[in-house]
């Protein structure tokens, strides 16, 4: 994402960032999108795979 | 004369034997904050006059024959996210300071009932997330071993006010480590409790389906006198668990013997590689509970940052929903480290979301198998003693995977255990996780490690 279209993200969500923590954002954002990478496995997931709602867990 | 530091239990033989008058302990404890708090800025507000009057009723019950139990007249502190009717409860943000809830939480409720005294409302990271941060309407905690040290958070009143015997105990809570952070950091033991043991109605939030609520003391066993009080059944908490609460503190005294730990030693010395001091600590720590008969072997579990992705995703998402429409409205009015990680949680679509969720899934599924041939896991807590307060960078997060979120993902009970110190006399720490409403397994094994080695012992110097 560059520097622009986080400014247009952000004018999208209504945030109003400083112009200096707009570039600190920016910076971190590779790391970011490598984390959320990480949720796709290579290949994908069968689309019949059940999404996890886990507010409450199994017992025992 | 009161000594400067004493364990929950130990005030508590004393209270009960009338060898120790809650009063006596609360003044005590107030003239230590006046005394020390200066530095520490652990307490957001000090409640004095309500605090003596709690111990005067206190101890007017005892006298009368009608002792509640060990929390009776005993001073805790409640990190300033745990409401309380009546007084301000901030999260530690100027979005909230003037935030006078009606009523108790679920949990400070029961913590009273217990007849615990709350001497005030505890520093904390803004709104559990944002910290250590210089912008706020109050400064952030100071760890009691070296002030210039962070204390870790995001519970960090709690861990610097227990640390330094201003309190006897306090609550924390977790949603990727808040508790189990500063209790490593601070020398404490912490436990987060299995998910839904712990009512989080009148919690301030941070992502509801990882946020668990725990007690942070210096001592296993007082944090097993704390959880005792805490949990309970709450049908207003839609996570809270039904079943029976177990007598932990009973739970101490059983055997170690025989009991299967799972070293998950890629966690923290390949996936986020602690430091010397850390890795030798833990070692040891496994060395000692083989000594007292528990067989440990090494198990391996997916990558950490697998487990991070799937917890700060979830905890992002989550979070910014809460706090969506202030960040809209008072972008500013919040601290520039919580507003701006926020700002990453508004940057996460809805599809990465339930993917999160999706990957929980499966995560959960693995860790329960695992769990099916060891009783508890073991690994660290943090990856090194304290650091600098002011070099915790705004981001750091996003840098090492965290060691503590993945059990905040399958909602298991968690611990923070100080094994040692390091040369400059800083707390060192391991983590002990256990299956899910285990939690008493969890605390015999943390108590019987405490017993058998020395470092219950050692406390912050602070004259």
């Amino acid at each position: 994402m560059t520097r622009q279209e986080l400014d247009q993200a952000l004018a999208r969500l209504g945030l109003d960032v400083p112009v200096k923590e707009r570039d600190e954002v920016v910076a971190v954002l590779p790391l970011l999108h490598q984390m959320l990478d990480r949720l796709r496995p290579p290949g994908g997931r069968d689309v019949a795979a059940e999404p996890a709602h886990v507010v409450k867990f199994p017992e025992g | 004369m009161v000594p400067d530091f004493l364990t929950i239990a130990e005030a508590a033989k004393l209270i009960q034997q009338r060898e120790l008058s809650p009063v006596e302990l609360v003044d005590s404890r107030l003239a230590r904050i006046e005394k020390l708090d200066g530095k520490l800025h652990s307490f957001i507000r000090v409640l004095a006059d309500t605090a003596r009057a709690e111990a005067r009723a206190a101890e007017s019950e005892i006298a009368a024959g009608k002792y509640r139990g060990p929390l009776h007249g005993v001073p805790i502190g409640l990190k300033d996210i745990y409401e309380t009717g009546g007084v301000a409860t901030t999260g530690h943000s100027k979005v909230m300071q003037d935030h006078v809830p009606k009523a108790d939480a679920f949990s400070v409720k029961k913590l009273r009932e217990a007849g615990a005294v709350v001497m005030g409302k505890l520093a904390t990271h803004e709104f559990a997330l944002g910290g250590p941060s210089f912008d706020l309407p109050w400064p952030p905690a100071r760890n009691p071993w070296d002030t210039t040290r962070f204390t870790g958070g995001s519970s960090s009143g709690t861990g610097a006010s227990v640390a330094a015997g201003l309190v006897l105990g306090g609550t924390g809570s977790d949603t990727g480590g808040s508790i189990r952070g500063p209790s490593a950091f601070c020398g404490l033991a912490g436990i987060k409790p299995t998910y839904g043991i712990v009512s989080r109605m009148g919690i301030l939030p941070l992502a509801f389906s990882l946020d668990h609520a725990g007690p942070m003391a210096w001592t296993a066993e007082d944090c097993a006198i704390m959880l005792q009080a805490m949990a309970a059944h709450d049908p207003a908490d839609p996570g809270s668990a039904d079943r029976p609460i177990p007598d932990y503190r009973a739970a101490l005294k059983g055997d170690v013997k025989g009991l299967r730990i799972g070293l998950v030693r890629h966690f923290h010395e390949r996936d986020n590689e602690v430091n010397a001091a850390t890795r030798n600590a833990i070692d040891a720590a496994a060395k000692k509970l083989a000594e007292l008969g528990c067989s440990v072997r090494d198990v391996t579990l997916s990558p950490l940052p697998e487990w991070s992705a799937c917890g700060m995703t979830i905890m992002l998402c989550e979070a910014y929903s809460i706090h969506e429409a202030n960040l809209r409205r008072r972008f500013t009015d919040f601290g520039e480290n919580f507003r701006d990680r926020m700002v990453l949680g508004g940057l996460v679509s809805g599809a990465d979301y339930v993917q999160a969720l999706r990957r929980r899934r499966e995560l959960v599924a693995e860790f329960d198998r695992t769990m099916q041939s060891v009783d508890v896991l073991m690994t660290a807590s943090a990856p090194s003693e304290a650091p600098p307060i002011d070099q915790v960078p705004k981001f750091a997060l996003f840098e090492r995977p965290s060691l503590t979120i993945a059990f905040n993902v399958t909602g298991s009970p968690a611990m923070s255990v100080c094994c040692g110190y390091t040369e400059a006399g800083l707390p060192l720490s391991f983590q002990i996780v256990g299956k899910r409403f285990d939690d008493a397994t969890v605390l015999r094994l943390a108590h019987a490690y405490e017993q058998a080695t020395p470092w219950r012992g050692r406390r912050p110097n602070l004259q």
